[in-house]
């Protein structure tokens, strides 16, 4: 009983360092500039949270399957030119949105195809996307941006529910969704299961391909409608946009405790993720960082959650051989 | 010149094995030490603690009084300690000389390597061991035997060599070949070199050897004067007791039942097209060599690797399994010979690996998993199979190897298979954990379940089957009944495909 309460403990201070480290950001921005800490710019910080959030539950799940997807900027912007587009040409609204959805679907599919059949790694088969998908982008609108000015689908972005955007809305929603399935379905443990061990975990009469092509799929749909919230927002769909947004959605996940080693983490770490790196970029912005030099802040906070992540890794196979120690006959 | 060789509380930890307990004793100059015990003894453990490969847990090793602690193989050789290994570590394209002097050939000014003083230095080692070769030759135009003697001058030719280790040193030679590896043993051992020679071999350690250090489970249990004490003593104290008991005390059951699958010309890409029949309530033992297709056969009927030809009838109906999963719903279902990589789910807990398996009937139509079915399922699991953990939330790496494998029977105990099949159940697991795998399987097979029992172990295959397939080359070469089995009839069948009855 002892020895459970000590590993609960432990987990929960991971948890607490990056509760800790938002608690930093917050005060050394807010010192900065005293607008930080205000209900408006909150709200803005999970606003601008909302897209990357939604991919980061994609990223959460592939990346405990050992898997991940470095196309979500396009598939985000070829997305909201989509519905964009569709909704020019006169598609009503709630078609737009279904079809593009549906694109969002095959393109998770290809995605999982190529990792699936032609047993190409996730890096490599999602960065051919990346590519792709940001190609077609540009080709269905003809390098232009296309305006939207339907009033239903700006409320999507715009429209707010109890002083919340309908768009944060969305995203708490498929966290707390997600999250469930993560944590308490047959689905969710079989994630875990082809994480850490793919071919054992086949032998045991899983599916592996199946989990993995689930998992991509849920990615492209997460994408689909974060593009789409993201050109409500804009007022247009723009082929140029949400470029690395992956980078952000990784960080946060790996901030949020989720391992690259597959197997390891949950939907609670990538939460205080989402908000940790948001915060991080909008304060970056309020305080007047030249753009420039945010790439470089922001791949020193990758950098920081890749060590995190080795540092929390190490310690995980010290606390084994301990144990083990203790237990070897 | 006087060596002495000193291990002190020695101990080293992997996850879930206890590789080395506590190991203290000395070795001498002037005196061949056998290192004595069954695989996973921790014999080559402690030749590669000592040899810098791995870093003890605790514990420490002491030099001529002077204690070490390697932190690479290429330490322990400049301070002259070297391991020759089974598997030759020499570079094949480079001539003898060269191999013999690698890293450290004789250089001129501006550093040019002297060849013709490399090759001279050489011949006199060569001479020294009165063997016919020249330093030019490549290394890949020599014998097996002969590379393994360059690898051993390689270690001679350095001035201060005090230790010298032979890791199962004649697997690959020849009898005369094994005459001139002794000769140059005893020399080394004139020169006051400290040497520790790991065989399995009884003859060659009576021959060879001075002493023996014996192992068990790991442990250090004595060292014995080779010449002084039997054969059949040594064998009980690395066994720890006699295992013959362990088989003939088994509560096995008496009637074997009606046929319950039948594997017809099933072939893979790996395995050739095989065909076998299997009972209700019968033990039936796979024997062979590593590497005869055994474990392929199995993935193919189990559907990990793809059946090429061939068909399946369980209980006279003609089934297919697509997949792992496809046989696990028609009762067939194997516990993998990697533990560890095909296994276990190392990232999940012991009741997660007992469920996994499960995730089907515990959860609703929503896939929502039922957590005190799956909480009933683990503790059933863990009291049926002894399984010895804290708790059933504990991560099962950290669980000793025996009980690791525990958890993955009762994970498909759980499934109700109809067919079980075990791949090396007992490769690197306890003795006293062993004898409850023999007891559970006997008690399986009792149940009416078909056992298939893939083992290398020949006292294992020969103990507990009903009846004994042998394999070779991917293909069925004999099958023997209990009563008639034999080591050395399984042995022939193993290895030259029929029975030669001496």
């Amino acid at each position: 009983m002892n020895e459970k309460k000590g590993i609960s403990l432990k987990i929960s201070g991971d948890k607490l360092t990056m509760i800790a480290a938002i608690v930093v950001v917050f005060v050394l921005f807010t010192s900065l500039n005293r607008n930080f800490f205000s209900v408006t710019n909150i709200i803005n910080i999970l606003v601008s949270a909302s897209l990357v959030g939604l991919v980061a539950i994609g990223h959460t799940y592939l990346i405990i399957a050992a898997q991940n997807d470095l196309s979500p900027g396009s598939l985000a912007a070829f997305s909201g030119v989509m519905v964009a587009l569709l909704i020019s040409r006169g598609m009503p609204v709630p078609a737009a949105v279904l079809v593009t959805i549906g694109c969002g679907a095959v393109v998770g599919t290809f995605n999982a195809f190529m990792v699936n059949k032609i047993k190409l790694d996730a890096f490599i088969a999602t960065l051919v996307t990346q590519s792709v998908i940001r190609g077609f982008a540009y080709i269905i609108c003809g390098g232009k941006p296309i305006s939207i000015s339907n009033k239903a689908f700006l409320l999507i972005g715009k429209a707010r529910v109890f002083w919340i955007p309908v768009s944060v809305w969305i995203m708490i929603f498929c966290i707390l969704i997600f999250g469930f399935i993560l944590s308490k379905t047959k689905f969710g443990r079989s994630v875990y299961a082809i994480g850490g061990n793919k071919d054992a975990a086949r032998l045991a009469g899983l599916n592996p391909q199946k989990i993995i092509f689930t998992c991509y799929i849920i990615m492209g749909v997460l994408c689909a409608i974060g593009g789409m919230i993201f050109a409500s927002r804009m007022n247009s769909g723009q082929p140029a946009a949400n470029v690395n947004l992956e980078f952000d959605s990784i960080t946060a996940v790996i901030l949020g405790g989720v391992s690259f080693v597959g197997g390891v983490g949950d939907m609670s770490g990538t939460v205080l993720g989402i908000i940790l790196i948001n915060s991080f970029n909008t304060g970056l912005t309020m305080v007047n960082v030249p753009s420039f030099w945010q790439y470089v802040a922001k791949g020193a906070l990758l950098l920081f959650a890749l060590t995190t992540d080795y540092i929390r890794k190490q310690r995980r196979e010290k606390e084994l051989l301990a144990a083990s120690m203790k237990n070897a006959v | 010149m006087e060596n002495v060789l000193e291990f002190q509380n020695i101990s080293k930890y992997f996850p879930g094995v206890k590789a080395l307990d506590n190991i203290s004793f000395k070795a001498y100059s002037g005196e061949v030490l056998a290192f004595l015990g069954e695989n996973g003894a921790g014999k080559s453990t402690l030749l590669k603690v000592l040899n810098g490969d791995y870093q003890p847990t605790s514990g420490k090793y002491l030099l001529n009084g002077e204690e070490k602690n390697f932190l690479s193989p290429h330490e322990a050789i400049e301070e002259g300690i070297s391991v020759i290994y089974q598997e030759r570590q020499i570079l094949l394209e480079l001539s003898v000389a060269e191999n013999i002097y690698l890293g450290r050939m004789p250089a001129g000014k501006f550093g040019i390597i002297n060849t013709k003083k490399a090759n001279e230095n050489a011949s006199k080692i060569i001479r020294d061991f009165g063997l016919p070769i020249q330093p030019e030759t490549k290394v890949k135009d020599l014998s097996i035997a002969y590379q393994q003697m360059v690898e051993i001058m390689k270690a001679y030719s350095r001035d201060n060599l005090k230790v010298i280790c032979f890791d199962e040193p004649t697997a690959s030679l020849s009898d005369s070949e094994i005459e001139a590896l002794f000769r140059i043993i005893r020399k080394l051992k004139t020169e006051g070199k400290i040497i520790i020679y790991v065989s399995h071999r009884m003859d060659e350690i009576r021959q060879i050897t001075d002493k023996a250090a014996i192992f068990k489970d790991g442990r250090y249990v004595d060292t014995v004067v080779t010449g002084q004490v039997e054969e059949a003593q040594m064998i009980h104290m690395m066994v720890g007791r006699d295992l013959g008991d362990i088989y003939n005390n088994l509560d096995r059951k008496k009637t074997i039942g009606d046929v319950l699958l039948e594997v017809r010309n099933v072939s893979s890409d790996f395995v050739k097209p095989n065909s076998f029949v299997l009972h209700k309530g019968e033990v039936l033992g796979f024997s062979g060599l590593v590497g005869a297709g055994r474990t392929e056969l199995m993935r193919a009927i189990i559907g990990a690797d793809k059946m090429k030809t061939g068909t399946l009838i369980l209980e006279g109906k003609e089934i297919q399994n697509n997949s792992p999963h496809d046989a696990m719903k028609h009762g067939i279902v194997l516990v993998p010979e990697d533990r560890k990589m095909q296994g276990i789910l190392a990232n999940l807990s012991v009741a997660g690996n007992i469920n996994i398996s499960m995730l089907d009937s515990n959860s609703n139509q929503f896939g929502i998993m039922n957590q005190e079915k799956e909480e009933e399922i683990s503790r059933e699991g863990i009291q049926n199979f002894k399984i010895k953990t804290p708790s059933p939330d504990k991560k099962i790496v950290e669980l000793s190897g025996g009980n690791q494998q525990k958890c993955i029977v009762a994970r498909w105990l759980t499934t109700n298979p109809k067919v079980l099949i075990m791949d090396e159940p007992t490769k690197g697991i306890d003795v006293g954990a062993k004898s409850e795998f023999y007891q559970m399987i006997c008690k399986f097979a009792k149940q009416g379940m078909g056992i298939i029992l893939i083992s290398s172990e020949l006292p294992e295959v020969i103990g507990l089957s009903d009846r004994i397939i042998v394999m070779k080359g991917f293909k069925i070469t004999g099958e023997v009944m209990r009563e008639e089995a034999t080591e050395s009839k399984l042995l022939s069948l193993g290895m030259l495909g029929e029975v030669k009855d001496a």
